[in-house]
């Protein structure tokens, strides 16, 4: 052991740092992804495309044989749901009609946020069961760049673009550790941080630090993206506030905020390419 | 003593058996729940190839495997998979040689052993970037993980043993 450690370990560890470092400084100096990353995701996107077909295929068949009674009872439950939104658009209607009267009474120009919007679908959740993350098969070639954001087609955040290859792009979610967001609570106005904590990744869960000191939540309270500094678009909804906690040390508290989007149950997104914001 | 193409052979079976697994990771295990987190093999196939090689070899085919590992799956920093696997080649190659003759017992502890070493860097990452908090999440998820994986070793062993075999038939 001594003889093999002597004679070929260090070269070893000498080839596993070098390659190390040049995965790390490849990836350093890349803006969208290191050029191996892309070809492998090129290489391999193929391959995950298969592989959500063939799952989709699956989760259809399944979905196929599913209990009838429960869809029956979800479909009467859905008529509902219709009727009461119906209700409440036409509230939303007058609203609507109020409000413009009145901000031509006070001459207030219209505000619209205009969204440049690009349809992907995931072709493969979660690669670890250590981050939260999801590849779409969409990249360089349709416009897509780092750090645009990901929502569903109800319009929830669901996370962040991280890398971006030719034809493939990863997304880190609104769970992962490694994300964190400028946000507004969405009843009082005040801002805070939305990021993800390694605790309540596991529980499908994200925190809300950095909250004022006379910040009063409520459960349930909506929190959507603050869009200070315009890095992101403002007022997308990334969830609903769960509970309040206070951290290890006792003196600061956080929301537990439970995301809006269910992740797991994902297939296609909308990746907001590029965002113009009119007031 | 194998000559040059018994040498190329052996790795391009190697490299055949690697690649069905990760078929199989991408078409089943990513897709699988179990206890609440998916099947992850590629630790055991640094380990149990290893078994087979020997530290040399085993440490620079681990390292490839890292290496592949970093290119195509999302992980906290972009060499974890390159700084983590040789280490489990090493020592999985020098203690079938030393001390466990190899074997499906010696698999499963070398398995245990992979998990302990990824999961352990993961556990170190965190504790370094502020989650200390989250050590005993962090445990309760590299156990589960290590669970759940380990069933699956019955046929990445049966694989890479037959690929031995045919690869090593007059030692």
């Amino acid at each position: 052991m001594k003889k093999f450690l002597k004679d070929y370990g260090l070269w070893i560890l000498f080839a596993t740092a070098v390659i190390a470092v040049a995965l790390a400084v490849m990836s350093f100096f890349a803006s969208t992804s290191s050029p191996l990353v892309n070809l492998a995701g090129v290489l391999s996107s193929p391959f995950r495309n298969a592989y959500s077909a063939l799952a989709n295929w699956a989760t259809e068949q399944q979905a196929y044989f599913a209990d009838n009674q429960a869809l029956l009872e979800e479909n009467q439950a859905l008529r509902n749901q219709i009727a009461e939104m119906e209700r409440e658009m036409r509230l939303a209607k007058d609203d609507s009609e109020e409000n413009a009267r009145l901000r031509k009474l006070l001459e207030l120009r219209e505000k619209r946020r205009d969204f440049q919007f690009e349809a992907a679908n995931i072709t493969q959740q979660s690669s670890s069961n250590w981050i939260s993350s999801l590849t779409l098969n969409r990249g360089t070639l349709h416009g897509v760049a780092v750090n645009n954001c990901v929502v569903t087609e109800e319009g929830f955040l669901a996370g962040i673009v991280t890398e971006v290859g030719l034809n493939w792009c990863t997304v880190l979610t609104v769970l992962d550790t490694d994300t964190s967001l400028g946000a507004l609570v969405f009843r009082s106005g005040d801002v805070a941080v939305a990021q993800g904590d390694f605790v309540l990744m596991n529980e499908g869960r994200l925190s809300l630090t950095y909250l004022p000191a006379d910040c009063e939540l409520l459960i349930g309270d909506l929190v959507v993206t603050s869009g200070l500094g315009g890095y992101y678009p403002a007022d997308l909804v990334i969830g609903k506030v769960e509970s309040l906690q206070l951290d290890d040390s006792g003196s600061t508290r956080f929301a537990v905020v439970k995301p809006s989007a269910q992740l797991d149950e994902l297939k296609q997104v909308f990746i907001i390419k590029s965002f113009d914001i009119v007031t | 003593m194998l000559g040059r193409t018994e040498i190329l052979f052996k790795w391009l079976l190697y490299a055949s058996g690697v690649l069905i697994c990760w078929m199989l990771h991408g078409v089943a295990l990513q897709f699988l729940d179990i206890f609440g987190v998916m099947p992850f093999v590629f630790p055991m196939l640094a380990a149990v190839i290893a078994m087979y090689e020997g530290p040399l070899a085993g440490s620079i085919c681990a390292l490839v495997l890292g290496v592949v590992c970093d290119l195509t799956i999302a992980a906290p920093i972009p060499c974890f998979y390159t700084l983590v696997f040789p280490i489990i080649g090493m020592l999985a190659g020098l203690i079938s040689k030393n001390w466990i003759p190899m074997g499906f017992w010696c698999a499963c502890l070398l398995s245990v052993l992979a998990f302990v070493l990824t999961d352990g860097f993961h556990c170190l990452l965190l504790a370094l970037t502020g989650s200390r908090h989250a050590m005993s999440t962090a445990m309760s998820l590299a156990i589960r993980e290590t669970g759940s994986s380990l069933p699956f070793l019955i046929p990445v062993y049966l694989v890479f043993r037959r690929i031995h075999e045919i690869c090593h038939v007059y030692d």
